[in-house]
């Protein structure tokens, strides 16, 4: 199956767990005007897949998600999770989700909150302490935890919503900008997260502005603009394009030595330089002629990722 | 994991939240209009005062208390659906492996719990004044109320964010244009028919308050009523988007 080759390791291809067919929706006013949010979207997602979503604001990224969860009916085209019409599934198994709007009652206790959530999941009394036990800590929220929803900041009620998204072991988890709100040490935690939830048999989605983020934690990024998908990118570096890329590289010794090896090198800097190569092959050669020549190389640190470059063009952004 | 979401154990949270937002309300509202309107009125009857049907203060009493009734139904379906809707509550709520029409209609019945329990608590008040007011009559009243316009609100709730406004706007309308065109023998006194049977009230908070009878054509048309809004808003609820 090639949806899914960029980034399948074994034989097997992974099976389909999401699939977007020819998924359209129309918003209408009551004076008969329609805004088209998501047009003609195609797709399918593996098991065990971390698919990124990205794009502009207004791009249709949330519609496309509350679609995913049945929240909004398509207005042409269907959804379907493991084969089941989507709101069917989300009905019958669930979903882990954490929404860009962290909505929750603000009179409700943190703890509290977690505590319903735990039983609308149908986890059985015996487990529900030591899962929200469990969230709690994973997301810090220990010394929020009597606290009222409305007394928590901004970051701390993202943390809550991130806890509620993983009181089950969801086989499906959907992540609506994640780190919205999060402080760096956060972000940073938040990925470390992703990073273990990753497993063979879990799908996740995570829709985000960061592309940064999303070329560290998905497989592929589906790009979307004005509702289209626009491109499906693989991030993984065995991709890296042929094309001309530049990078800014650091040299704690032998700088003088850097424009043998990169005759355009730019001086970007004390110590540092940009280079243009033809792919990450020249890159390579060029570096190791000059660690091979004694130079101390510091860092190689692309201008733009894969994604960067390929989200600019595909937004039309130069 | 594929284990469903223990909606009948949620129920206790959702009678919780009856009680702290809507319940202890209704009881504070129900006893300090009884309180105002009654305690006057004993004071200055004195030795006059008597519990029971033929006292002169039954009707004001029947009144007050069919009043209180519909007032704590108006209450407690205020933004029943549209509230999660309009602050997106909904979004965590049911991503979990919930069914939305069998949460809300769990939801409409514990509230409706709710308020026959405030009804009960209310009309053991008045029984101590008024030994002839039955509970367990009033709180029969209450039921058959809260099925008639609770339908509707439930209705409104799930189609339109002005839940409250609206059903407080039908239900008063309704009065004022059966009590205008119901009598006319014209094309409007039959369009008024399709109207909330709010003019049969007054007769079956008489006769069921007051002796726990109802007319049976009365009693199935406020039902039926209610039951065909709430039908409705089930529909709505299953085949529109959750989302706004």
């Amino acid at each position: 199956m090639d949806f899914l080759s960029p980034t399948s390791n074994g034989d097997r291809a992974p099976a389909i767990v999401i699939e977007f067919k020819n998924v359209g929706k129309t918003y209408k006013s009551l004076l008969g005007n329609s805004v088209k949010a998501v047009e003609e979207f195609s797709l399918v997602v593996g098991e065990g897949e971390i698919l990124g979503i990205a794009g502009p604001n207004g791009a249709g990224k949330t519609t496309l998600i509350a679609m995913m969860l049945g929240f909004l009916r398509p207005t042409t085209g269907s959804i379907e999770i493991n084969g089941a019409p989507a709101r069917q599934y989300v009905e019958q198994n669930g979903i882990g989700y954490l929404s860009e709007l962290i909505a929750i009652p603000s009179k409700w206790r943190a703890d509290t909150a977690l505590v319903r959530y735990a039983t609308l999941a149908g986890l059985p009394d015996a487990e529900i302490s030591g899962r929200v036990g469990y969230v709690i800590e994973l997301l810090g929220l220990e010394e929020h935890r009597d606290k009222k929803v409305k007394a928590l900041s901004k970051g701390n009620l993202q943390r809550l919503g991130l806890a509620q998204a993983l009181l089950r072991d969801e086989k499906i988890l959907v992540l609506d900008e994640p780190t919205h709100g999060l402080d760096p040490v956060w972000t940073q935690r938040f990925r470390d997260i992703v990073e273990d939830l990753r497993r063979p048999d879990r799908t996740m989605l995570i829709a985000s502005h960061n592309l940064d983020e999303l070329q560290r934690l998905a497989d592929r990024v589906a790009i979307i603009d004005r509702g289209r998908l626009q491109r499906l990118v693989a991030t993984g570096y065995e991709q890296a394009p042929s094309a001309t890329t530049r990078f800014r590289i650091a040299v704690a010794r032998g700088h003088e030595m850097v424009r043998a090896a990169f005759p355009q090198a730019e001086v970007a800097g004390r110590d540092e330089f940009d280079v243009t190569v033809h792919g990450i092959q020249e890159l390579n050669s060029a570096l190791a002629n000059l660690i091979a020549q004694g130079v101390l190389i510091a860092s190689v640190v692309p201008e733009r990722s894969v994604l960067e470059q390929q989200f600019r063009e595909a937004v039309g952004e130069s | 994991m594929t284990s469903r979401g223990r909606l009948a154990k949620y129920s206790l949270w959702q009678f919780r939240d009856f009680v702290m937002e809507r319940g202890i309300g209704i009881v504070i509202i129900g006893f300090l209009w009884g309180y105002v309107m009654f305690e006057p009125l004993r004071r200055t009857m004195g030795g006059q005062w008597r519990g029971d049907q033929l006292s002169p203060v039954w009707v004001i009493l029947l009144q007050v208390s069919s009043a209180v009734a519909s007032l704590s139904v108006l209450i407690a379906m205020n933004g029943l659906v549209s509230i999660d809707r309009k602050n997106g509550y909904y979004r965590f709520l049911f991503s979990k492996p919930v069914n939305a029409l069998a949460y809300y209609a769990q939801l409409f019945v514990v509230y409706m719990v709710g308020v026959l329990l405030a009804m009960a608590l209310l009309s053991s008040l008045a029984h101590i004044i008024f030994p002839a007011f039955s509970i367990v009559n009033f709180v029969i009243y209450s039921a058959l109320i809260y099925i008639a316009m609770g339908g509707i609100g439930f209705f409104l709730s799930v189609a339109i964010r002005y839940d409250w406004l609206t059903l407080a706007a039908i239900w008063l309308g309704s009065r004022v244009l059966r009590g205008v065109y119901g009598p006319k023998n014209d094309w409007r006194s039959k369009a008024v028919e399709l109207l909330p049977p709010v003019h049969r009230l007054d007769d079956v908070a008489n006769s069921l308050i007051g002796n726990g009878t109802a007319a049976t054509s009365d009693v199935v048309w406020l039902l039926g009523y209610g039951l065909l809004f709430f039908a409705l808003g089930l529909v709505i609820l299953r085949y529109a988007s959750l989302a706004d």
